[in-house]
């Protein structure tokens, strides 16, 4: 997996890129985690390029989503391909992720 | 169709490789992307809990995929401690989120995500079936 951070704001957008799997899970994980040093982070990842996410992804979504809710931030997630996403829904992550359909309208949404 | 066989020790690298093998083979046959997607999710992580519960660290998991014409099957035989996949308990996928475990989704994954699943233990050998259709 490649990830790849871009500052808008006071939020970071990260594109991700690959499969988020057992391999590569801790990676995201500590990646992101980094990004997370503000009081209320703001973070969005652009799945676009994400077309493969096990179990072992979630348990580090779910990880990072409890993190930032502790630290009052946010976590959103843009251009979901459809059978990442139905892994989502079917894991009940849809519920608890903001998920936008394009990048445009995730960063149009961490504007305070 | 000739079946895609393949021998898997259960370690990160080697189940990324045969992800990528997975991937491959279906595309290959022509299976839609999404049924293409949902085997190779599944093979990974019934590949992983054998990594994390049997004994396919250091002892080959065999498996066979076979692309039919309204679905994809597929074979895992391992040699670790009898484990029906199909009795795991559901995790608590609509807990609120402080409150949601960090596991158990890998077995509920591989249960939702297929349309049949088999399970039997013989000669010391487990023996686990799915199948996930095609559109």
């Amino acid at each position: 997996m490649e990830l790849e951070e871009e500052r808008v704001g006071d939020a970071f957008v990260v594109t991700a890129r690959g499969r988020l799997d057992g391999a590569s899970s801790s990676i995201f994980a500590d990646r992101i985690s980094g990004l997370m040093t503000n009081q209320k982070p703001k973070i969005l990842i652009d799945f676009t390029e994400v077309d493969f996410v096990t179990s072992a992804g979630l348990r580090a979504v779910l990880i990072l989503l409890k993190k930032v809710k502790a630290a009052d931030g946010s976590f959103a997630l843009c251009g979901v391909q459809n059978s990442v996403r139905e892994v989502l829904d079917i894991s009940g992550f849809t519920a608890m992720i903001n998920i936008h359909p394009a990048r445009s309208d995730g960063i149009a949404a961490l504007s305070p | 169709m000739a079946p895609l066989e393949t021998e898997v020790l259960a370690t990160s690298e080697a189940i990324s490789a045969l992800t990528e093998k997975v991937l491959a083979y279906l595309e290959e046959q022509q299976v839609d992307s999404r049924a293409a997607h949902h085997v190779a999710l599944v093979v990974e992580e019934i590949v992983t809990n054998l990594g994390t519960h049997g004994n396919c660290r250091d002892k080959p998991a065999k498996i066979r995929l076979m692309v039919e014409p309204a679905q994809v099957t597929g074979e895992i035989i391992d040699t670790g401690p009898p484990f029906d996949l199909r009795l795991a308990p559901d995790p608590a996928i609509e807990a609120p989120l402080e409150e949601r475990p960090i596991g158990g989704l890998g077995l509920y994954l591989i249960r939702k995500l297929t349309s049949t699943l088999e399970y039997s233990h013989q000669n010391g050998q487990n023996l686990t079936t799915f199948a996930i259709a095609r559109s």
